[in-house]
Protein backbone atom coordinates (compact mmCIF):
# COMPACT_ATOMS: atom_id res chain seq x y z
CA UNK A 1 0.00 0.00 0.00
CA UNK A 2 2.29 2.43 1.36
CA UNK A 3 4.56 1.96 -2.44
CA UNK A 4 1.56 3.10 -4.28
CA UNK A 5 0.74 6.14 -1.36
CA UNK A 6 4.11 7.19 -2.29
CA UNK A 7 3.76 7.19 -6.04
CA UNK A 8 -0.08 8.73 -5.76
CA UNK A 9 1.37 11.57 -3.02
CA UNK A 10 4.66 12.18 -5.30
CA UNK A 11 2.17 12.71 -8.26
CA UNK A 12 -0.18 15.16 -6.79
CA UNK A 13 2.61 17.51 -5.61
CA UNK A 14 3.94 17.60 -8.92
CA UNK A 15 1.08 18.54 -10.36
CA UNK A 16 0.83 21.39 -7.67
CA UNK A 17 4.22 22.46 -8.18
CA UNK A 18 3.64 22.23 -11.94
CA UNK A 19 1.00 24.27 -11.72
CA UNK A 20 2.19 27.19 -9.76
CA UNK A 21 5.61 27.17 -11.88
CA UNK A 22 5.36 29.85 -14.68
CA UNK A 23 7.42 27.40 -16.89
CA UNK A 24 5.47 26.46 -20.20
CA UNK A 25 7.03 24.71 -23.46
CA UNK A 26 5.79 25.23 -27.52
CA UNK A 27 2.53 23.84 -27.79
CA UNK A 28 4.24 21.91 -30.67
CA UNK A 29 6.15 19.71 -28.74
CA UNK A 30 3.13 18.46 -26.58
CA UNK A 31 2.28 15.84 -28.66
CA UNK A 32 5.94 14.14 -27.84
CA UNK A 33 5.54 15.17 -24.29
CA UNK A 34 2.30 13.54 -24.12
CA UNK A 35 4.10 10.27 -25.13
CA UNK A 36 6.92 10.90 -22.91
CA UNK A 37 4.18 11.29 -19.99
CA UNK A 38 2.87 7.99 -20.43
CA UNK A 39 6.24 6.22 -20.56
CA UNK A 40 7.01 7.85 -17.34
CA UNK A 41 3.52 6.78 -15.89
CA UNK A 42 4.61 3.30 -17.54
CA UNK A 43 8.01 3.48 -15.46
CA UNK A 44 6.34 4.54 -12.33
CA UNK A 45 3.77 1.77 -11.49
CA UNK A 46 6.53 -0.94 -12.99
CA UNK A 47 8.74 0.75 -10.33
CA UNK A 48 5.83 0.36 -7.87
CA UNK A 49 5.24 -3.01 -8.52
CA UNK A 50 9.16 -3.86 -8.73
CA UNK A 51 8.97 -2.36 -5.28
CA UNK A 52 6.06 -4.79 -3.78
CA UNK A 53 7.62 -8.07 -5.50
CA UNK A 54 10.46 -6.85 -3.96
CA UNK A 55 12.60 -6.71 -7.31
CA UNK A 56 13.53 -3.01 -7.43
CA UNK A 57 16.62 -2.24 -9.02
CA UNK A 58 17.23 1.55 -8.86
CA UNK A 59 19.37 1.83 -11.90
CA UNK A 60 16.59 -0.15 -13.77
CA UNK A 61 14.04 2.32 -12.81
CA UNK A 62 15.93 5.50 -13.36
CA UNK A 63 17.18 4.47 -16.66
CA UNK A 64 13.75 3.19 -17.34
CA UNK A 65 11.71 6.22 -16.35
CA UNK A 66 13.81 8.67 -18.37
CA UNK A 67 15.08 6.22 -21.28
CA UNK A 68 11.81 5.29 -21.94
CA UNK A 69 10.77 8.52 -21.72
CA UNK A 70 13.38 9.62 -24.53
CA UNK A 71 12.55 6.71 -26.64
CA UNK A 72 8.79 7.86 -26.77
CA UNK A 73 9.11 11.18 -27.25
CA UNK A 74 11.79 10.96 -30.18
CA UNK A 75 9.55 7.59 -31.71
CA UNK A 76 7.02 10.22 -31.87
CA UNK A 77 9.03 12.73 -33.32
CA UNK A 78 10.78 10.32 -36.33
CA UNK A 79 7.41 9.39 -37.00
CA UNK A 80 5.88 13.11 -37.71
CA UNK A 81 8.77 13.71 -39.66
CA UNK A 82 8.24 10.31 -42.15
CA UNK A 83 4.54 11.12 -42.03
CA UNK A 84 3.78 8.00 -39.94
CA UNK A 85 2.29 7.72 -37.00
CA UNK A 86 5.05 5.94 -35.29
CA UNK A 87 3.76 7.22 -31.54
CA UNK A 88 0.86 4.65 -31.81
CA UNK A 89 3.44 2.22 -30.98
CA UNK A 90 4.42 4.16 -27.61
CA UNK A 91 1.14 4.33 -27.19
CA UNK A 92 0.45 0.57 -27.24
CA UNK A 93 3.09 -0.54 -25.25
CA UNK A 94 3.18 1.97 -22.80
CA UNK A 95 -0.94 1.91 -22.45
CA UNK A 96 -0.57 -2.15 -22.36
CA UNK A 97 2.33 -2.29 -19.70
CA UNK A 98 0.32 0.38 -17.54
CA UNK A 99 -2.67 -2.02 -17.46
CA UNK A 100 -0.54 -4.86 -16.84
CA UNK A 101 1.55 -3.05 -13.91
CA UNK A 102 -1.68 -2.16 -12.27
CA UNK A 103 -3.05 -5.82 -12.57
CA UNK A 104 -0.12 -7.10 -10.95
CA UNK A 105 -0.37 -4.56 -7.72
CA UNK A 106 -3.87 -4.61 -7.58
CA UNK A 107 -3.17 -8.58 -7.31
CA UNK A 108 -0.65 -8.23 -5.04
CA UNK A 109 -1.84 -5.92 -2.67
CA UNK A 110 -5.53 -8.21 -2.60
CA UNK A 111 -3.75 -11.15 -1.91
CA UNK A 112 -2.01 -9.01 1.11
CA UNK A 113 -5.28 -8.49 2.47
CA UNK A 114 -6.44 -11.99 2.01
CA UNK A 115 -3.52 -12.91 4.24
CA UNK A 116 -3.90 -10.23 7.64
CA UNK A 117 -7.90 -11.57 7.08
CA UNK A 118 -6.31 -14.97 7.70
CA UNK B 1 6.36 3.53 7.11
CA UNK B 2 9.29 2.34 5.92
CA UNK B 3 11.29 5.03 3.71
CA UNK B 4 13.65 3.29 2.02
CA UNK B 5 15.67 4.36 -1.29
CA UNK B 6 13.02 2.95 -3.57
CA UNK B 7 10.40 4.31 -1.85
CA UNK B 8 12.27 7.36 -2.13
CA UNK B 9 13.02 7.16 -5.62
CA UNK B 10 9.55 6.31 -6.98
CA UNK B 11 8.52 9.30 -5.04
CA UNK B 12 11.30 12.09 -6.30
CA UNK B 13 10.26 10.28 -10.01
CA UNK B 14 6.38 10.62 -9.67
CA UNK B 15 6.88 14.71 -8.38
CA UNK B 16 8.91 14.99 -12.12
CA UNK B 17 5.77 12.97 -13.80
CA UNK B 18 3.23 14.77 -11.77
CA UNK B 19 5.32 18.23 -13.05
CA UNK B 20 5.63 17.38 -16.63
CA UNK B 21 1.63 16.32 -16.29
CA UNK B 22 0.66 19.69 -14.56
CA UNK B 23 2.37 22.04 -17.41
CA UNK B 24 1.24 19.79 -20.13
CA UNK B 25 -2.42 20.40 -18.80
CA UNK B 26 -1.41 23.94 -18.77
CA UNK B 27 -0.44 23.86 -22.29
CA UNK B 28 -4.41 23.65 -23.33
CA UNK B 29 -3.83 21.43 -26.07
CA UNK B 30 -5.68 21.85 -29.06
CA UNK B 31 -7.89 18.93 -30.41
CA UNK B 32 -6.09 17.26 -32.73
CA UNK B 33 -8.08 16.65 -35.85
CA UNK B 34 -6.66 14.18 -38.60
CA UNK B 35 -5.87 15.96 -41.93
CA UNK B 36 -7.32 14.11 -44.78
CA UNK B 37 -6.57 14.24 -48.24
CA UNK B 38 -9.61 16.14 -48.86
CA UNK B 39 -9.39 18.47 -47.01
CA UNK B 40 -5.56 19.74 -47.89
CA UNK B 41 -7.37 19.93 -51.51
CA UNK B 42 -9.87 22.46 -50.34
CA UNK B 43 -7.57 24.39 -48.41
CA UNK B 44 -5.09 24.29 -51.60
CA UNK B 45 -8.31 25.45 -53.68
CA UNK B 46 -8.97 28.41 -51.35
CA UNK B 47 -5.70 29.76 -50.91
CA UNK B 48 -5.44 29.59 -54.87
CA UNK B 49 -8.44 31.57 -55.04
CA UNK B 50 -7.33 34.22 -52.81
CA UNK B 51 -3.93 34.36 -54.52
CA UNK B 52 -6.41 35.20 -57.57
CA UNK B 53 -8.27 37.73 -55.84
CA UNK B 54 -5.14 39.24 -54.44
CA UNK B 55 -3.51 39.45 -58.07
CA UNK B 56 -7.12 41.13 -59.52
CA UNK B 57 -6.79 43.60 -56.79
CA UNK B 58 -3.13 44.50 -57.60
CA UNK B 59 -4.38 44.59 -61.30
CA UNK B 60 -7.21 47.17 -60.10
CA UNK B 61 -4.97 49.32 -58.21
CA UNK B 62 -2.49 49.81 -61.03
CA UNK B 63 -5.36 50.57 -62.85
CA UNK B 64 -6.68 53.14 -60.28
CA UNK B 65 -2.97 54.49 -60.25
CA UNK B 66 -3.11 54.82 -63.74
CA UNK B 67 -6.40 56.99 -63.56
CA UNK B 68 -5.11 59.28 -60.98
CA UNK B 69 -2.13 60.02 -62.94
CA UNK B 70 -4.26 60.94 -65.84
CA UNK B 71 -6.10 63.11 -63.65
CA UNK B 72 -3.42 64.97 -62.38
CA UNK B 73 -2.05 65.46 -65.76
CA UNK B 74 -5.69 66.79 -66.26
CA UNK B 75 -4.93 70.09 -63.36
CA UNK B 76 -1.80 70.12 -64.80
CA UNK B 77 -3.43 70.75 -68.58
CA UNK B 78 -1.51 68.50 -70.32
CA UNK B 79 -5.08 66.54 -71.29
CA UNK B 80 -8.15 67.70 -72.10
CA UNK B 81 -11.18 66.39 -69.97
CA UNK B 82 -13.71 66.34 -73.43
CA UNK B 83 -11.26 63.58 -74.72
CA UNK B 84 -11.39 61.97 -71.78
CA UNK B 85 -14.68 61.55 -71.03
CA UNK B 86 -15.62 60.92 -74.65
CA UNK B 87 -13.16 58.16 -74.59
CA UNK B 88 -15.02 56.94 -71.20
CA UNK B 89 -18.30 57.13 -72.36
CA UNK B 90 -17.62 54.89 -76.03
CA UNK B 91 -15.96 52.25 -73.47
CA UNK B 92 -19.38 52.12 -71.21
CA UNK B 93 -21.12 51.71 -73.99
CA UNK B 94 -19.44 48.98 -75.41
CA UNK B 95 -19.49 47.61 -71.97
CA UNK B 96 -23.11 47.79 -71.69
CA UNK B 97 -23.97 46.64 -74.90
CA UNK B 98 -24.92 49.86 -76.87
CA UNK B 99 -22.63 49.64 -79.60
CA UNK B 100 -21.99 46.90 -82.06
CA UNK B 101 -18.96 44.74 -81.28
CA UNK B 102 -16.45 42.62 -83.48
CA UNK B 103 -14.13 40.21 -82.25
CA UNK B 104 -13.19 35.85 -82.63
CA UNK B 105 -15.76 33.99 -81.17
CA UNK B 106 -17.81 31.08 -82.49
CA UNK B 107 -21.25 30.70 -83.94
CA UNK B 108 -24.25 28.27 -82.76
CA UNK B 109 -26.82 27.28 -85.17
CA UNK B 110 -29.48 25.15 -83.16
CA UNK B 111 -32.76 23.86 -85.20
CA UNK B 112 -35.37 21.29 -83.72
CA UNK B 113 -35.16 17.20 -84.39
CA UNK B 114 -36.43 17.20 -87.67
CA UNK B 115 -35.80 13.01 -87.70
CA UNK B 116 -39.03 10.85 -88.32
CA UNK B 117 -37.55 8.56 -85.30
CA UNK B 118 -37.63 11.47 -82.77
CA UNK B 119 -36.91 10.88 -79.25
CA UNK B 120 -39.31 9.17 -77.20
CA UNK B 121 -42.53 9.41 -77.08
CA UNK B 122 -43.24 13.78 -76.20
CA UNK B 123 -43.28 15.82 -79.57
CA UNK B 124 -41.87 18.45 -76.88
CA UNK B 125 -38.39 16.76 -76.31
CA UNK B 126 -37.67 17.37 -79.84
CA UNK B 127 -37.79 21.30 -79.89
CA UNK B 128 -35.65 23.77 -78.65
CA UNK B 129 -37.04 25.49 -76.04
CA UNK B 130 -36.42 28.93 -74.34
CA UNK B 131 -35.07 26.91 -71.47
CA UNK B 132 -32.44 25.07 -73.44
CA UNK B 133 -31.27 28.56 -75.05
CA UNK B 134 -31.07 30.06 -71.72
CA UNK B 135 -29.08 27.24 -70.54
CA UNK B 136 -26.78 27.50 -73.49
CA UNK B 137 -26.40 31.45 -73.01
CA UNK B 138 -25.18 30.85 -69.38
CA UNK B 139 -23.14 28.00 -70.36
CA UNK B 140 -21.23 30.84 -73.04
CA UNK B 141 -21.08 33.13 -70.23
CA UNK B 142 -19.70 30.68 -67.69
CA UNK B 143 -17.30 30.01 -70.41
CA UNK B 144 -16.29 33.83 -70.72
CA UNK B 145 -18.35 35.29 -73.39
CA UNK B 146 -18.20 38.80 -73.59
CA UNK B 147 -21.11 39.55 -76.19
CA UNK B 148 -23.61 37.10 -76.68
CA UNK B 149 -26.54 37.64 -79.91
CA UNK B 150 -29.65 34.86 -80.67
CA UNK B 151 -30.47 36.09 -84.09
CA UNK B 152 -29.00 39.68 -84.11
CA UNK B 153 -30.50 40.47 -80.57
CA UNK B 154 -28.47 41.13 -78.61
CA UNK B 155 -28.71 39.68 -75.61
CA UNK B 156 -28.04 41.97 -72.31
CA UNK B 157 -28.84 41.81 -68.80
CA UNK B 158 -32.25 43.27 -68.87
CA UNK B 159 -33.30 40.86 -72.15
CA UNK B 160 -35.88 38.37 -72.03
CA UNK B 161 -35.98 34.89 -73.49
CA UNK B 162 -39.00 33.51 -73.16
CA UNK B 163 -41.32 31.12 -74.66
CA UNK B 164 -43.72 32.66 -77.41
CA UNK B 165 -45.55 29.33 -78.61
CA UNK B 166 -43.80 28.06 -81.51
CA UNK B 167 -41.04 31.30 -80.69
CA UNK B 168 -39.09 32.18 -78.38
CA UNK B 169 -38.99 36.04 -77.26
CA UNK B 170 -35.30 38.09 -76.61
CA UNK B 171 -35.89 41.59 -76.43
CA UNK B 172 -39.59 42.08 -77.13
CA UNK B 173 -39.02 40.32 -80.52
CA UNK B 174 -39.85 37.18 -82.13
CA UNK B 175 -37.03 34.24 -83.13
CA UNK B 176 -37.78 31.37 -84.56
CA UNK B 177 -35.52 28.60 -85.57
CA UNK B 178 -33.36 28.07 -86.72
CA UNK B 179 -31.31 29.97 -83.74
CA UNK B 180 -28.19 31.41 -84.69
CA UNK B 181 -26.34 32.46 -81.05
CA UNK B 182 -23.17 34.09 -81.66
CA UNK B 183 -20.79 34.58 -78.88
CA UNK B 184 -17.59 37.20 -78.88
CA UNK B 185 -14.89 35.45 -76.45
CA UNK B 186 -12.07 32.50 -76.70
CA UNK B 187 -13.86 30.62 -79.52
CA UNK B 188 -12.10 27.36 -77.91
CA UNK B 189 -13.37 27.57 -74.68
CA UNK B 190 -16.74 28.73 -76.11
CA UNK B 191 -16.76 25.71 -78.18
CA UNK B 192 -15.72 23.44 -75.60
CA UNK B 193 -18.68 25.05 -73.32
CA UNK B 194 -21.48 23.55 -75.70
CA UNK B 195 -19.41 20.54 -77.16
CA UNK B 196 -17.55 19.16 -74.37
CA UNK B 197 -18.94 15.96 -72.74
CA UNK B 198 -21.02 16.15 -70.03
CA UNK B 199 -22.33 19.79 -70.87
CA UNK B 200 -25.87 20.99 -71.60
CA UNK B 201 -25.59 21.25 -75.44
CA UNK B 202 -23.61 17.89 -75.88
CA UNK B 203 -26.65 16.20 -74.00
CA UNK B 204 -29.02 18.26 -75.78
CA UNK B 205 -27.08 17.22 -79.06
CA UNK B 206 -26.50 13.52 -77.78
CA UNK B 207 -30.05 12.53 -76.18
CA UNK B 208 -32.73 14.71 -77.72
CA UNK B 209 -31.04 15.07 -81.23
CA UNK B 210 -31.61 18.60 -81.74
CA UNK B 211 -29.25 20.02 -83.90
CA UNK B 212 -26.13 21.68 -82.78
CA UNK B 213 -23.51 22.78 -84.68
CA UNK B 214 -20.89 25.33 -83.66
CA UNK B 215 -18.48 26.91 -85.79
CA UNK B 216 -15.47 28.91 -85.00
CA UNK B 217 -15.07 32.57 -86.19
CA UNK B 218 -12.11 34.83 -86.40
CA UNK B 219 -14.43 38.29 -87.01
CA UNK B 220 -17.99 37.90 -85.90
CA UNK B 221 -19.85 41.10 -85.41
CA UNK B 222 -22.76 41.70 -82.90
CA UNK B 223 -25.53 44.46 -82.97
CA UNK B 224 -25.78 46.86 -80.39
CA UNK B 225 -28.90 46.67 -78.24
CA UNK B 226 -31.85 48.15 -80.72
CA UNK B 227 -34.18 49.05 -78.21
CA UNK B 228 -34.47 52.31 -75.85
CA UNK B 229 -34.06 51.51 -71.96
CA UNK B 230 -34.51 53.14 -68.91
CA UNK B 231 -33.93 52.81 -65.37
CA UNK B 232 -37.58 53.62 -63.70
CA UNK B 233 -37.60 52.22 -60.50
CA UNK B 234 -33.70 51.35 -59.91
CA UNK B 235 -31.65 54.34 -58.50
CA UNK B 236 -28.13 54.36 -58.69
CA UNK B 237 -26.77 55.08 -54.43
CA UNK B 238 -24.48 57.49 -54.39
CA UNK B 239 -21.45 57.06 -51.91
CA UNK B 240 -22.46 58.89 -48.86
CA UNK B 241 -25.97 58.33 -49.16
Amino acid sequence: MINLFFAAIGILIGIIIGLILPYTYSVSYSLYMSVAILACLDTVFGGVRANLEGKFDLKIFLSGFFGNAILAAILAYIGDKLGVPLYYAAIFTFGGRLFENFASIRRILLSRVKKKKE
Amino acid sequence: MKINRANLAVFSLSIILGIILAVQIKQKVPQMIPVTLKSIENTKNEINTLNKEIEELKVMIQDKEEKIRIYESIVDGDENIVDLLKDELNKNKAVAGFETVKGPGIIVRMEDNMDENAFGQSLDLDLIHDADVLRIINDLRVAGAEAISINEQRVLSISEIKCGGPVIRINGKSVGVPIYIKAIGDPQLLSAAINAPNTYGYALKTIDQIVIETSVEDEIIIPAYSGMFEFKYAKPVKEGD
